[in-house]
């Protein structure tokens, strides 16, 4: 921010308003308001304890597909469970499940490097969280069936 | 199977998931005369574009890379269908498809032959760049001996 704009010179703001570039981030800062009233309303254990027996039933039903590999198991990890399909590119997965109204992040992760370790263009990640249900991973489940169906 | 998702089916048909699995011109060729990369970097699709030129005719096509079935069956319909064709011919042949994968113009089947079949990737507004990556770099390719990477990004 500025204090004063002539042609012969520019004088700025004094810190901290030298630092922030034009309006700020107001409708960022009401939802973040927003967000913060909305998760001090939960209970957090509780929360907390969805996530893990929803990662421990994504896990075990993800398992049962032949195929299928999911790549990190660290034991405290957060509810997230990336994994490939063998024959199927994650992409072409991402857009079929996209169409039965599952929503997964499919690519590489902002991690190529990572790929490049495991030898993978891809890969499809399920991200959990403490809204989702047990019932919307038996969709996940029976929409990869799906999935191979059209691409086997 | 009840199907409730005929456009999956129309982006995903026979031909295409055939070309993605066994790929026509699916090789390097080590006496290119031009080779151009495409990268979707959004999506990590990679390719090796090869051109063998002889004159104003593509004697040889072809390429090598990984990707999603989308883009390797439009690489592999691509190579399979400007093989042997001028560079003029190729190059109207990349503006047509480009209009058929961008615009709403109708996928004529007597012209387009079996790229016709890349029409239902419009549907997928998010899937059109993976078949347009070779074509881009194809573009490339005989346009500007200078390029050597497009991306579709």
């Amino acid at each position: 921010m500025i204090r004063r704009v002539s042609f012969e010179r520019t004088l700025f703001a004094d810190p901290p308003q030298r630092f922030e570039a034009g309006t700020p981030h107001i409708a960022g800062a009401v939802g973040l308001a927003a967000a913060i009233d909305y998760l001090a309303g939960l209970d957090r254990e509780a929360a907390e304890k969805h996530e893990r027996d929803l990662l421990a039933y994504a896990t075990a039903r993800l398992r049962e597909l032949p195929g299928l590999r999911i790549l990190g198991e660290a034991p405290r990890k957060a509810p997230l469970i990336s994994f490939v399909l063998q024959g199927v590119h994650a992409h072409d997965l991402g857009t079929i499940l996209d169409r039965r109204g599952i929503a997964l992040r499919a690519g590489h992760h902002c991690a190529m490097p990572l790929m490049e370790f495991y030898g993978l263009p891809a890969t499809t990640r399920a991200s959990l969280a403490f809204y989702n249900t047990r019932e919307e991973i038996d969709r996940l489940v029976e929409a990869i069936g799906y999935a191979r169906q059209v691409l086997a | 199977m009840s199907d409730d998702y005929g456009d999956l089916r129309d982006l995903y048909q026979e031909l295409i998931l055939d070309h993605s699995r066994h790929p026509s011109n699916f090789r390097a060729m080590p006496d290119a005369t031009r080779s151009v990369e495409g990268d979707n970097p959004l999506c990590g699709d990679h390719l090796r574009l090869y051109v063998h030129l002889e004159g104003k005719r593509i004697a040889d096509i072809s390429f090598q890379g990984s990707g999603c079935a989308i883009s390797v069956a439009s690489a592999s319909l691509l190579t399979k269908r400007v093989k042997g064709k001028t560079v003029a011919a190729a190059e109207a042949l990349f503006h047509r498809v480009h209009r058929l994968l961008t615009m709403e113009e109708a996928a004529d089947e007597a012209e387009l032959g079996e790229l016709a079949a890349l029409a239902g990737v419009r549907q997928f507004p998010m899937r059109v760049k993976c078949a347009t990556l070779s074509w881009h770099a194809l573009h490339a390719a005989l346009r500007d001996e200078a390029t050597e990477q497009v991306s579709t990004e």
